[in-house]
């Protein structure tokens, strides 16, 4: 278990070192580097001026050398300075992450809720009215566009009904008026982000509840467990639920990336103040220090996440071992 | 709670159905009934054809209702759906001075007679037709009309153009939004169609290498496939969107200005879609592999390209084309999403997500321009995911109720 483990954390760390460096390479080739916007912002400023400050920041060597002194930068701690913010990027990510954070795993949470036992509710009553409704529901939700369910969101819950903010991520000076009313202030703005975040989650959940649950329920077992005579509760959750968790946890694996993806788009839309914005903000701003960081970040939090949930199948069936 | 359906008392089966019965069905037929069952997707399938309709008359649309997709009118920015627009002072003119170069002759005539009949009063003759300009749309057909020449044909359709029926209202640039919604179908659908195509013949190629040959081959090809499935498409996706292709040196003579936009969302799009394909041809190769008609072949002497083509690729495309049709939504949907944070297809081109970047802006003000390229992305997405649903209950052989 344990040289598993291992295993598979050293092949993520391989995959994000690569990772960075095709990112970095990529980042020499988006329009505009630091002198480009030093050289638009100063008129005055000469060609020898050029040449200096692309020495001086090292912009005339090419893109290895670039990317090995980024590294030693990185492993000494010392993450650079953000060109918008103004500020050291170990200061930026800190709160951004832990918003993140919140956002996404509320919106799992959220949906996880809502979907199993809407999927159970379905798969139990297989080919009724209710079962098609359910699924032509769940279908909707993974046809939305997220960002444009956003979007139908704040017209209808702030501009049509102003009953939610339309952006942000908590009102200035909340912090300082107690811990459950910061609480429940950030709570407010998080309503419209985690209900367009999780909708194409919950109609994914679903039908996959209700696929792996009409399989499940297929077994022998289950006939012999009704013949038995056991309760109906019991049939579903411990012996029929139990079995179709297995696929769910690969699909949950596989969403949690496209949760950690989405919110990107979603924090975009509602200026929610989290690490997919400020990678959106600092990639089309060309910050440099702060794109390469939280590119990482949001990379490695996936990888990460599908290292765990590769881990929890152990949990959930007994029958997979690691080698 | 009755989990197993109560099996019927005997029944007997009338000569007409025991023949029915017997005879043999052609697949296409099987699938094509089993298909026809589910509603849904047969629903699905005839709002992608009108789609696709929509998309392919595009110019026809636009020469019939005289709208263009380009033009500008910073007067009539945001109108409300079902409203008129009125050109500018200036764009008659313009106009006006467009049909006298490109018709002289028609227009002396039309001047004179405009001037004989004294239907319009000028300073000079030249100026009886940017005169007849000025007056209300209504007023100057029926001027042109009191005309009766012949010749008078073209410049109506000059003077109809003046007045613009926006059923969608116009965008933020005063562009009519019915016929950009038209184009932006066509853009977007191509990109759909495109990159399932693409990303499903780079997944066939690469699963059945990986399927046939197995060992390394099948070794490398499927780490390099999992890695990209296990990466965070959308990071990924924009750090490259946010490349300027020009610099780099050999995409320098493929890209131009016009097409790069189209060009990298295809190519952004396909590097990340070709992987469940390949892992699903892979798998079916991996166990036909075993079947004793292609033992079969090869002791016959087929080569390897004769038993992949001919004889695996029959068996694979059923499961493909349920793929290839849950891709196109899919790849519509990234590219929306894409061109929504402005990294996709760059405007003045329309496409569904730019469409929506630019409506976001001015939510408050024009909310129906945020709402009308969503449903067509809905609309679009669930089509093609009922369509994916109902051939793969149509083509799973588990399924096939003779």
């Amino acid at each position: 278990m344990s040289t598993y483990i291992l295993r598979r954390l050293i092949q993520t760390c391989i995959v994000i070192v690569i990772l960075s460096y095709v990112c970095f390479y990529l980042m020499t080739l988006m329009p505009g580097d630091p002198v480009d916007m030093m050289i638009s912002s100063n008129p005055k400023i000469t060609a020898a001026d050029v040449t200096r400050l692309r020495s001086l920041y090292g912009l005339d060597q090419p893109a290895y050398v670039r990317y090995g002194h980024w590294v030693s930068d990185i492993v000494k701690g010392d993450l650079g300075y953000s060109r918008t913010y103004r500020v050291p990027v170990t200061e930026l990510i800190g709160p951004r992450l832990t918003s993140t954070f919140i956002l996404s795993l509320t919106a799992l949470g959220f949906s996880l809720l809502i979907a199993i036992p809407l999927g159970i509710f379905s798969a139990l009553r297989p080919g009724t009215k209710t079962d098609y409704i359910v699924n032509f529901f769940s279908f909707a939700g993974i046809s939305i566009p997220s960002f444009w369910l956003g979007i139908v969101c704040i017209i209808v819950f702030a501009v049509w009904l102003p009953l939610l903010p339309a952006g942000g991520t908590q009102t200035v000076g909340a912090q300082n008026m107690g811990f459950w009313a910061d609480v429940l202030d950030r709570a407010k703005y998080l309503v419209l982000p985690v209900l367009s975040l999780s909708l194409q989650q919950i109609g994914r959940f679903v039908r996959f509840t209700r696929s792996a649950m009409l399989e499940a329920l297929r077994h022998d077992f289950i006939r012999t467990a009704k013949a038995k005579g056991l309760p109906r509760q019991v049939i579903i959750w411990r012996h029929a639920f139990r079995n179709a968790l297995i696929p769910l946890i690969t699909i949950l694996a596989l969403s949690i990336s496209s949760v950690f993806s989405g919110a990107i788009i979603t924090e975009t839309v509602f200026a929610y103040q989290g690490v997919g914005k400020l990678t959106y903000d600092s990639i089309v701003g060309n910050d440099f220090n702060v794109a390469m960081v939280s590119f990482i970040i949001s990379v490695a939090m996936v990888l990460l996440m599908n290292l765990v949930a590769d881990l929890l199948y152990g949990v959930a069936d007994p029958r997979i071992s690691y080698k | 709670m009755e989990m197993t359906e109560p099996i019927p008392a005997r029944t007997t089966l009338s000569e007409e159905n025991r023949r029915k019965l017997e005879q043999g069905l052609p697949m296409w037929k099987i699938v094509l009934s089993q298909f026809l069952e589910h509603k849904m997707a047969v629903a699905g399938s005839l709002v992608i054809l009108f789609f696709v309709l929509l998309a392919l008359s595009a110019p026809l649309i636009e020469a019939v209702t005289g709208l263009d997709p380009d033009v500008q009118n910073v007067f009539n920015r945001y109108l409300p759906p079902f409203s008129h627009s009125v050109a500018s002072q200036d764009q008659r003119e313009a106009a006006i001075e467009k049909f006298i170069t490109t018709h002289p002759s028609e227009a002396t005539n039309l001047q004179t007679l405009l001037l004989e009949k004294s239907l319009v009063t000028a300073a000079a003759p030249e100026d009886a037709l940017y005169e007849l300009a000025t007056r209300e749309t209504a007023d100057a057909l029926q001027i042109l009309e009191q005309v009766g020449s012949p010749q008078a044909q073209e410049l109506k359709k000059t003077i109809h153009g003046f007045d613009t029926y926006h059923i969608f209202g116009t965008d933020e640039l005063g562009r009519d939004v019915f016929i950009r919604l038209i184009y932006g179908t066509r853009i977007s659908m191509s990109v759909g169609v495109l990159v399932a195509l693409v990303s499903a013949f780079v997944g066939l190629l690469i699963g059945s290498l990986a399927g046939f040959y197995g060992g390394l081959v099948d070794t490398l090809l499927m780490r390099v496939t999992d890695a990209l499935l296990s990466l965070p498409l959308l990071p990924v996706m924009i750090v490259i969107a946010a490349v300027d292709m020009q610099k780099l040196p050999f995409l320098k003579s493929l890209v131009s200005p016009q097409n790069e936009s189209i060009l990298k969302m295809i190519v952004i799009l396909c590097l990340f879609s070709w992987m469940t394909v390949a892992r699903l041809v892979r798998g079916s190769i991996l166990s036909l592999r075993e079947r004793e008609f292609i033992l079969a072949a090869r002791t016959l002497g087929a080569t390897d390209a004769t038993l992949i083509l001919r004889h695996m690729f029959p068996n694979v495309i059923a499961p493909m084309l349920v793929s290839i049709t849950l891709g196109v939504g899919e790849s519509i949907l990234f590219e929306a999403a894409l061109s929504f944070l402005g990294l996709g297809i760059q405007p003045p081109t329309p496409s569904w997500g730019n469409m929506l970047f630019n409506a976001q802006e001015l939510i408050y003000q024009a909310p129906f321009l945020a709402i009308l390229p969503g449903v067509m992305i809905l609309l679009t997405v669930i089509s093609f995911n009922y369509l994916g649903d109902g051939l793969q209950d149509a083509v799973d052989p588990k399924a096939i109720r003779r």
